[in-house]
């Protein structure tokens, strides 16, 4: 008698949700189209960018007291990628990277544009460049490039 | 002995197919305002927070609760999620009433959501893995032989659905957060309304809906700090059941009515029609007023359809059921069981608006969920137990 075989059969899942942004990250991706990136002040006053509806430290709804912050910028941490794969925001080596931009109190996911891994130190300068033709989404502010490089 | 417990916030949103003004953030935040509001309290005053929601394939988000936790004045605090399908916003004030009872906490705020606009749950639910059993069709595919089932071993007249769905959704009408309302329906409009899983009508099936439901519970010494008057959770009971096994009766589980037992003694009730005011239940199709009637010791076994019949379960009967339009009215999956346990919250406090019922002093609130398989439920009172 023959050992009995596993049964194994393929298995795809997949389904296109949708999404809600809300009055907050609504603002936020409209101004990113125009070429503005904004914060929202908390209560206590603190910058948050990207604009959330609270503050993440006390649950208390944000105010309505929005600032235009950047295009200015300061890594406070990155990681280097060297092999980018096809959902990545660029199609050569980049950082992703931390950017506490120049107004705003938190800093925020995003690709920084270096050219190499030797380029890039926390604390350096980087700068907002945006997309040749916006969308009203994320990838509308197309990455970050280092300051001293423009 | 276990501390005392209480409800003394209780918010939900208004429930509608999208609400695409609001995210997932805004949605959970609309409940939980309106509850520490309604309970006079901020996020500070808040100890521990427990979330429920059904299956994270519904919106596509894993982990919900780590996604919400400082959404939800999370951070820094224990945060616990709870998941129990369909019943799961029952189970999940459960969990957060024992975190109150065990003496843990003295404040939890606890909050269950769906935002069904974002996925589709029959596609969530029909998915077919490989060498398994799939639904497909969705959840009245799966409820309507269970029906058939119940009508055949009651003989319970083929209207009966029709009558419960006239009185929910007559009831959704005076509750401004319910998300479907028909002004002008009647006998001939449901029973006309087209067969959607025979006997299951459209006008007899809960809607898609997009909402959230919050309550804050207090331990007694905590009650005091929340001017309305407390619900006090006079009992709490949990239990669940395979989907299949050789010999389960889906049209009356026996986890049901253990959980009822459980319940009933907990609170010290021995006759539940003459001791309960009114009930919220879990009915997102009509005839399962009928067979939970009977699950839960209402109506002796073949006979919950009589209830109906002579309008007992009406708002003005001897023990109203759903109250403010139940499931067939509003159904974000996940807070659909919390809406029910929010609903007799809202009637021992005597904040229930048009919906209420004169003089309720003990309500229950009921959920299920998955293929009849959990149940979750609690008593609460004007009465300190």
């Amino acid at each position: 008698m023959s050992e009995p075989q596993p049964l194994s059969a393929g298995h795809v899942l997949e389904y296109t949700y949708k999404r809600s942004v809300g009055p907050v990250l609504g603002r936020f991706f409209t101004s990113l189209r125009d070429g503005k990136i904004e914060g929202v002040k908390t209560r206590a006053g603190r910058v948050l960018v990207p604009p959330m509806e609270h503050d993440p430290e006390t649950g208390e709804a944000t105010s309505d007291d929005w600032v235009e912050v950047g295009p200015g910028g300061t890594v406070t941490t990155w990681a280097w990628v060297a092999e980018p794969r096809d959902q990545h925001p660029l199609d050569r080596p980049f950082a992703f990277a931390l950017v506490r931009l120049d107004g705003a109190d938190t800093a925020m996911l995003h690709a920084v544009d270096a050219g190499s891994e030797s380029a890039m130190r926390t604390g350096m300068r980087v700068r907002a460049r945006f997309a040749d033709a916006p969308t009203g989404g994320i990838k509308d502010l197309a990455c970050f490039t280092p300051e001293d490089a423009e | 002995m276990a501390e005392r417990c209480a409800v003394v916030g209780v918010g939900q949103t208004k429930h509608d197919a999208r609400r695409i003004d609001v995210s997932q953030v805004g949605l959970v935040r609309e409940a939980a305002e309106r509850a520490l509001e309604n309970a006079e309290l901020g996020w500070q005053d808040i100890d521990a927070v427990v979330i429920g929601k059904a299956p994270d394939l519904f919106e596509g988000v894993m982990m919900p609760e780590l996604f919400l936790a400082d959404a939800l004045g999370g951070a820094g605090k224990p945060m616990l999620r709870v998941h129990t399908a369909g019943s799961v916003g029952g189970s999940t004030a459960v969990v957060a009433a024992s975190l109150v009872q065990a003496g843990v906490h003295q404040r939890v705020l606890t909050v269950a959501y769906e935002k069904q606009s974002e996925s589709n749950a029959m596609w969530a639910l029909s998915i077919k893995i490989p060498f398994s059993q799939t639904i497909v069709a969705g959840a009245g595919g799966y409820f309507a032989p269970l029906i058939r089932g119940y009508m055949r071993r009651s003989g319970a007249p083929e209207d009966t659905g029709i009558r419960v769905a006239v009185k929910d959704r007559l009831n959704a009408l005076k509750n401004p957060y319910a998300h479907l309302k028909f002004p002008d329906v009647d006998f001939d409009q449901v029973a006309n309304s087209p067969m959607l899983w025979d006997p299951i009508r459209f006008l007899e099936t809960c809607p898609s809906s997009d909402g959230a439901c919050a309550l804050v519970l207090a331990a007694e010494d905590a009650v005091g700090a929340s001017p309305g008057k407390p619900a006090w959770v006079h009992a709490t009971s949990m239990r669940s059941e395979p989907t299949m096994f050789s010999g389960r009766d889906q049209v009356n589980p026996q986890a049901g009515k253990d959980a009822a037992a459980d319940l009933y003694k907990k609170a010290g009730i021995t006759n539940p029609r003459e001791e309960i005011d009114c009930a919220e239940i879990y009915v997102p199709f009509s005839w399962f007023e009928p067979m939970w009637m009977e699950n839960l010791g209402f109506a002796p076994e073949g006979e919950g359809w009589k209830m109906t019949y002579e309008g007992a379960t009406a708002l003005d009967g001897d023990l109203p059921v759903n109250m403010s339009g139940g499931v067939l009215s509003s159904n974000p999956i996940g807070a659909s069981g919390m809406l029910r346990f929010a609903e007799a919250a809202l009637q021992v406090r005597g904040e229930a608006g048009e919906h209420q019922v004169d003089g309720a002093r003990r309500a229950l609130g009921h959920a299920y969920g998955g293929g009849s398989q959990y149940f979750s439920m609690w008593i609460v009172g004007e009465a300190r137990p």
